[in-house]
């Protein structure tokens, strides 16, 4: 056993303290900036979830229009009429997020932001979005009240 | 960083903060670091106000209501909220502690007059914050507070009505006024806060701290780098764990009326108001004074007169440096230390009784009145016995007559029960007795000898 000289113990206390200083610094910033961190993440979206019944005026829309957008779930879902047959899809353009509308006309929705075009489907025809339109389920009650609702795997 | 040294030439900043030295002398070196105790607290409230306005909507549905989803929902948003108070709170005792230090150690005499005026409107803007702040919340006591606050600006000669309606945004405190105290407290009052604070940093960077009295460079000195600054971190960090300590163990302040946040009921403008309403603490002294103005006075209204008094005492507090020859040729001047007392007694005695120290909370039945009067005039003469005590014995100071003159109002007013003006009036003609007496006393001696 070699006996410690005294400068070699003057080094490891001095790195001791270092290390426990270090570590207090750490924790000391880690205490500051987690409640910041915590504070700045926003609150959850509160709102009816699950299948959406369309107003009376949302209805009377999308019979004027051939369209209507609506919130299900605290999405966008653009709700469209093509040949008597109901569609909905979101409407948040799978390119940069622009909320797409609906050609009666051509029948394909386009997002007027970079000019992409999806079909019936929501699959993409033409223009830079790279990924196909979630589909949602839209159906007619006897009723004749209009659901939307998330499509389950 | 020899770069950006050909182009800016920073070589000469560095060298000169290298060779930069705080004086140490005959004075505590405590007071030294105040200034930058009161900064740290300003940072903080910058950090956590813009914190705050992140969940903070001005409105009439809004402003009471995001406060509310502040502080109980959002995570830590009542931290957020109650280190602000709390470090609004600090920031003013420590201004005032930095303020009263630097005059009483004539630290505003040549070449230092302009730091003086420029920490004398830091202060102004400082209370600015705290009345425009106080608001925000949209609560009862802020709205009925903020009225009699308000109001005070309509007994300003010719300007007065116009004043009130711009400050208030109409006739009365409404949400407008809100908006309007909103844009203050969040880019008005910062921006020129920030104007104010740059140039009294910069003066005090290139000029140093004052040496004390008798002296133009000190008899030794710290290093300002590292010495100085490494204590004024470490200070400042026991500053944070101070703020932090308060801000979690009592998040809606100590429970003193005067300071305390608790968010309570939201404004009614059509709601009648009800007693306690009472300003911050650091504004009860204004509050009070107005109280012991009779309703008419010299063919005037009581309050055109307070205000006028009150201008006129914040009107020699800005130009001190000019009023105190003596330490302009840097000379002791007593008379100047004895009036920082004398003005601390005064407003020691006012917030005493705005506390209503002595009455039952709440009752404003004359001897009530009276007694909290005659309790508050016991303590602030106790007080004023031990710091003429401390000062006289400690200090060798010999230069008592405006605290004699404050310690008088104080004793005539709260233990023989005259009224509060009358007693200042007496006071006030007795000290200007005894000075001219001693200035005509002390020529005769002079010319005699001469």
């Amino acid at each position: 056993m070699e006996e410690p000289s005294p400068s070699d113990s003057r080094t490891s206390r001095r790195h001791f303290l270092d290390i426990i200083l270090g570590a207090s610094l750490l924790g000391w910033i880690t205490s500051v900036a987690y409640p910041i961190v915590r504070y700045l993440k926003p609150l959850p979206q509160t709102g009816p979830t699950g299948p959406t019944h369309l107003t009376r005026d949302e209805s009377g829309k999308l019979e004027q229009n051939k369209f209507v957008i609506v919130p299900v779930s605290g999405q966008r879902v653009i709700v469209l009429q093509s040949q008597d047959q109901l569609y909905a899809f979101g409407a948040k353009c799978t390119h940069e997020g622009c909320t797409i509308t609906y050609l009666p006309g051509q029948s394909v929705m386009w997002c007027p932001c970079h000019d992409g075009r999806f079909d019936m489907n929501g699959r993409v025809l033409s223009g830079p979005p790279p990924q196909p339109l979630t589909k949602y389920i839209a159906k007619k009650q006897p009723d004749g009240t209009i659901v939307i609702s998330e499509q389950h795997a | 960083m020899g770069w950006i040294d050909r182009r800016y030439q920073v070589t000469p900043l560095f060298e000169f903060l290298r060779h930069k030295e705080v004086p140490i002398g005959s004075h505590w070196m405590g007071w030294y670091y105040l200034g930058g105790v009161t900064m740290f607290f300003f940072v903080v409230q910058i950090i956590t106000g813009v914190l705050l306005l992140m969940y903070y909507q001005p409105g009439e549905a809004t402003s009471y209501e995001s406060i509310r989803i502040l502080t109980t929902k959002v995570p830590f948003g009542w931290l957020i909220r109650s280190i602000h108070s709390w470090s609004a709170h600090l920031m003013i005792v420590s201004l005032l502690l930095h303020m009263f230090s630097t005059m009483m150690l004539k630290a505003y005499r040549p070449p230092r007059e302009i730091t003086w005026v420029s920490g004398y409107l830091l202060f102004l803007l400082t209370l600015g914050f705290g009345f425009s702040g106080y608001l925000l919340p949209w609560n009862k006591l802020a709205y009925f507070a903020t009225t009699v606050g308000t109001n005070i600006v309509k007994s300003v000669p010719l300007l007065g009505d116009w004043l009130l309606q711009v400050m208030r945004g109409g006739q009365d405190v409404s949400i407008n006024t809100l908006y309007r105290f909103f844009a203050g407290h969040v880019v008005i009052l910062p921006l020129a806060f920030v104007g104010v604070i740059g140039l009294h940093l910069l003066l005090i960077q290139r000029q140093g701290m004052a040496p004390p009295v008798g002296t133009t460079t000190a008899p030794r000195g710290m290093k300002f780098f590292p010495s100085f600054a490494l204590r004024d971190l470490l200070l400042w960090l026991a500053c944070l764990m101070l703020l932090i300590t308060f801000a979690v163990f009592l998040p809606y302040g100590p429970g003193i009326p005067g300071m305390d946040w608790e968010l309570g009921d939201k404004a009614d403008p059509f709601a009648p108001a009800y007693p306690g309403i009472k300003p911050e603490w650091y504004f009860l002294w204004e509050y009070q004074l107005l109280k012991e103005f009779p309703p008419h006075l010299f063919g005037l209204e009581g309050p055109q007169i307070c205000l006028f008094v009150i201008a006129i005492l914040l009107g020699i507090w800005a130009i001190i440096p000019w009023l105190d020859r003596r330490a302009y040729r840097n000379l002791n001047s007593p008379a100047f230390t004895d009036f920082g007392w004398a003005a601390i007694l005064f407003l020691t005695y006012l917030t005493l009784m705005g506390w209503d120290i002595g009455a039952k909370s709440g009752s404003d039945d004359p001897t009530s009145l009276q007694k909290s009067a005659h309790v508050c005039a016991l303590w602030t003469l106790a007080a004023g016995a031990v710091v003429i005590i401390v000062r006289g014995w400690r200090f060798k100071h010999r230069w008592f007559i405006l605290t004699g003159a404050a310690l008088l109002q104080v004793a005539v007013h709260g233990l023989l029960g005259l009224p509060y003006l009358v007693a200042g009036v007496i006071s006030a003609g007795a000290a200007f007795v005894i000075i001219t007496a001693m200035f005509l006393l002390g020529r005769a001696s002079r010319s005699s000898a001469g």
